[in-house]
């Protein structure tokens, strides 16, 4: 009590500044101690969940594998797999082990196909996980809805189409990329709609990611892609720039040559790109006499172009751009000389006083 | 001077002093709120990611690994099979043997089946010559290899000359001995191709210290604690300073440093700028700063990320010496690179970065250790002269120290709560028990080794790059 007091008597004669500071360095001793009680707890338990999540995973990977073997007709239930649909209905009403199903089966969807991937999306709807997901389309915070357009994807349930075409406008960029993978993931070609009054910029990530779904179906119909690549939309068009080039569309070719026109420096050696892939010859013409104008990114990538397409006639231009001072453009030239006129190249004088270009010309002799 | 103007002199040093305490109080406080934001904000936003759709494509843009080496000989072979198993599919490792006095290019030559081959280089940034060449794999194993011989000239140089070598729209700068898992370049690559209204121009992935993991064939199997003082005190550090300090930066786009051991940039605009800077041992910092002023200067909107995710593993001192040779080159890097562009510090031109990135950098980097050294001779000074108000004193002390242990547990709060990579009984206690330690146990050292950094800077220029001699994380193969 003595020394109780004693404190007590120090502190109170200390000044106001030393008395702030105690005070908080109490209030951090205090909070110290809790935290790191606290932290004892977390570790506890995320070990613990840790545990149960593989036991539960196992447990329900193995209830699958069962529920998928108890049925003899995939249009029909059994007795045995309505006993498990029963049971995991109990389960899934804790959002814990609901969490760990959708994982499995998720897993269990993206490496199977045919008669038992339809078991289980089958499965998803007996169990009641689908009203979760479909609930979750009305939450409140972005991941939420998120997650329940990627559910509803990965279980491939169409008939919510309407409602997830709603979220393409969502104002959070990750629900509107689940929005769009939903829409391709299950409706393919037909699924890209959206790209026609797309407001917001398709990412870079985005457009790989859809292309590498679309390129998973075989034998579809492929729509026109003229609208997309009219867009005003600049991503819309580098996104049919992909398409065209993936799915070979020729039949743009007229819109391509139009592109080039196009004010974005980016989206016209973009295009320049896919008529390079379509060994296109008739933007030559167009792309020489706008050569001076164009950008370095451009002329790049018109003289890899030439390397596919260039003729006899190109070699004057070719001869003017050897001495170019981008390095590409140059060792494209040449390449392009040594193609259309061997002797030519054989008798250049450029090499005398250009280390570059004589670097070059040993190159190109050599391989 | 009468001792009243002494007195009001004393006065101010000692405003001074508190305001600068208490100025780095209220950061750290402030980045760890907005660390805590930009933590969940991003495991939220990459919870439904699919990377494999990204793996296979084959529109996904091209990376080029470059890792300089130099007397790697040890562990180059293994090294190497680490950075050629990721899973991305567009890319390939450029070893920059950087004029190794050891047998590294043989072994990689007879590992491997290099031969050399006839390869143009555009010399867009200047390098010392090569020396051997550049090498390939007849094996179609290793295709993604190419090996480049040059002479010395430093790591800086090395870089500039895989920069040179590089096919790629982007380029990863690693350290060869790092550990790089196998979703990196996925992860990495994700920043620029994700953000359409400003350019990314570099991403900067954390570093984990790999000393006691156990690694077999270049993968991480298991993660382990160290058992050694000085590398658990290491990873703290780099809890703070990764998943705290430069998490906040990232969200405030702030961040002027990359780590030199794993940092991915836009190959155009690090060439743009002239690649490395081979004056300088903070390399690593001194491009992103380039890179920022010049995308300042030219008002183009940008960005520089940050991914949290525990990516790239890296062998840490495991004594004193080397601890205190390395943090002397961070230090002399420092000074350099914002001696380099104090055209920046405090101009409004520079926006962000010259106004709140720059002088954070100068003040809590540049100059807290000798502040703090200033302090501590004060200190002795009172001391001497029986001048000290000990209640004053001792109260200070005991809240700085208390703050200091909570802002290394919020740190491993903050490592527990996102990746939880310590899983194993025991770990937490062993955590913070260093964390009550680490101010008089490993501080001291970190304080020497910067105001020697700061001595060799101005009196002893012709160190460089110091030593670093590694064991190895091979050694710890099971």
């Amino acid at each position: 009590m003595n020394d109780y007091q004693n404190i007590l008597e120090y502190f109170n004669q200390l000044p106001t500044l030393v008395k702030v500071v105690w005070v908080i360095s109490i209030a951090l001793f205090t909070l110290i101690l809790g935290l790191i009680a606290y932290l004892k707890i977390l570790r506890i338990n995320l070990r613990r969940n840790e545990i149960k999540r593989i036991k539960y995973q196992e447990i329900y990977e193995e209830h699958l594998i069962n529920y998928l073997y108890a049925g003899d007709n995939i249009d029909e239930i059994s007795t045995e797999q309505r006993e498990f649909i029963n049971k995991m209905k109990k389960d899934i009403s804790i959002e814990f082990n609901r969490n760990i199903l959708v994982a499995v089966m998720t897993k269990l969807v993206n490496d199977i196909s045919g008669e038992v991937a339809t078991a289980i999306y089958k499965l998803y709807t007996e169990t009641g996980l689908i009203d979760y997901s479909l609930q979750k389309l009305k939450a409140r915070k972005w991941e939420i809805i998120a997650s329940g357009i990627y559910e509803l994807t990965q279980f491939e349930v169409k008939h919510v189409y309407k409602e997830i075409e709603k979220l393409i406008k969502h104002p959070h960029k990750e629900v509107r990329n689940q929005a769009q993978l939903y829409l391709v993931n299950l409706f393919q070609f037909k699924g890209l709609k959206f790209l026609n009054d797309l407001e917001y910029q398709l990412s870079e990530w985005n457009q790989i990611q859809l292309l590498e779904i679309l390129q998973k179906f075989d034998n579809q119909e492929i729509t026109d892609i003229t609208i997309w690549l009219k867009s005003t939309n600049i991503s819309v068009v580098e996104f049919a720039l992909k398409l065209a080039k993936v799915y070979n569309q020729f039949e743009s070719k007229e819109t391509l040559l139009e592109l080039l026109r196009h004010d974005n420096k980016e989206l016209k050696v973009q295009t320049i790109n896919v008529l390079t892939y379509f060994y296109d010859t008739e933007c030559k013409t167009y792309l020489k006499s706008n050569f001076h104008q164009s950008s370095e990114s451009e002329q790049i990538a018109f003289f890899k172009l030439l390397e596919n397409v260039a003729e006899n006639s190109d070699e004057d231009f070719v001869i003017e751009n050897i001495s170019h001072p981008n390095f590409k453009i140059k060792l494209a030239a040449l390449k392009i000389l040594k193609d259309i006129n061997p002797d030519k190249f054989n008798y250049l004088e450029i090499a005398k006083n250009n280390t570059d270009a004589k670097r070059i010309i040993e190159f190109i002799e050599h391989n | 001077m009468d001792s009243s103007t002494v007195r009001i002199i004393l006065l101010i040093i000692h405003i001074l002093f508190f305001i600068y305490a208490f100025s780095v109080v209220f950061s750290y406080i402030f980045l760890s709120f907005i660390s805590a934001i930009e933590s969940s904000q991003y495991l939220k936003r990459n919870s439904f990611v699919n990377y494999n759709e990204i793996l296979s494509s084959t529109v996904s843009p091209s990376i080029s690994i470059i890792a300089p080496a130099y007397n790697e000989s040890l562990n180059i072979i293994e090294n190497v099979r680490s950075l050629l198993s990721s899973h991305y599919v567009n890319y390939d490792v450029i070893i920059v043997n950087d004029g190794s006095k050891d047998d590294s290019l043989e072994k990689l030559i007879k590992a491997y089946d290099l031969v050399n081959v006839n390869y143009l280089i555009n010399y867009q940034v200047p390098t010392k010559p090569l020396r051997a060449g550049v090498f390939k794999s007849t094996n179609p194993a290793f295709e993604k290899l190419i090996v480049v011989d040059k002479e010395n000239g430093g790591k800086a140089d090395a870089l500039n000359c895989g920069l040179n070598i590089s096919q790629s729209k982007y380029v990863a700068c690693i350290d060869v001995d790092c550990l790089l898992l196998e979703d990196a370049l996925q992860k990495m690559i994700k920043p620029f191709l994700e953000l359409t209204d400003v350019k990314v121009i570099a991403s900067g992935g954390v570093i984990r210290i790999a000393n006691a993991c156990e690694i077999k064939e270049g993968k991480l199997i298991n993660i382990n604690l160290p058992n050694k003082f000085i590398e658990i005190a290491q990873i703290l550090e780099y809890l703070r300073s990764f998943l705290l300090g430069r998490m906040a930066w990232s969200r405030l786009n702030g961040l002027l440093v990359i780590s030199g051991a794993f940092g991915m940039f836009d190959k155009k605009i690090a060439i743009d700028v002239g690649g490395y800077d081979t004056n300088t041992v903070g390399e690593d910092m001194e491009i992103i700063v380039r890179m920022r002023r010049r995308m300042e200067e030219e008002n183009i909107k940008y960005r520089v990320a940050y991914i949290p995710d525990p990516l790239c593993w890296t062998e840490a001192p495991d004594n004193y010496k080397i601890l205190i040779s390395q943090r002397n080159r961070w230090t002399r890097g420092t000074i350099e690179v914002l001696k380099k562009h104090r055209k920046i510090g405090f101009n409004p031109k520079y926006k962000l970065l010259g106004i709140l990135s720059y002088p954070y950098w100068f003040f809590y980097e540049r100059l807290a250790p000798i502040i703090e050294v200033i302090g501590m001779l004060y200190f002795a000074v009172l001391i001497a002269l029986d001048n000290v108000k000990w209640d004053y004193a001792f109260a200070f002390f005991v809240s700085a120290y208390l703050f200091t242990i909570m802002f290394t547990i919020i740190a491993i709060y903050s490592e527990e709560l996102t990746y939880h990579q310590y899983t194993k009984k025991g770990t937490g206690f062993k955590l913070l028990l260093v964390t009550l330690l680490e101010p008089f146990v490993l501080h001291p050292f970190i304080l020497y080794a910067a105001i020697k950094g700061n001595i060799d800077y101005y009196f002893n220029k012709k160190i460089k790059w110091g030593e670093m001699t590694r064991k190895g994380l091979s050694k710890t193969e099971s």
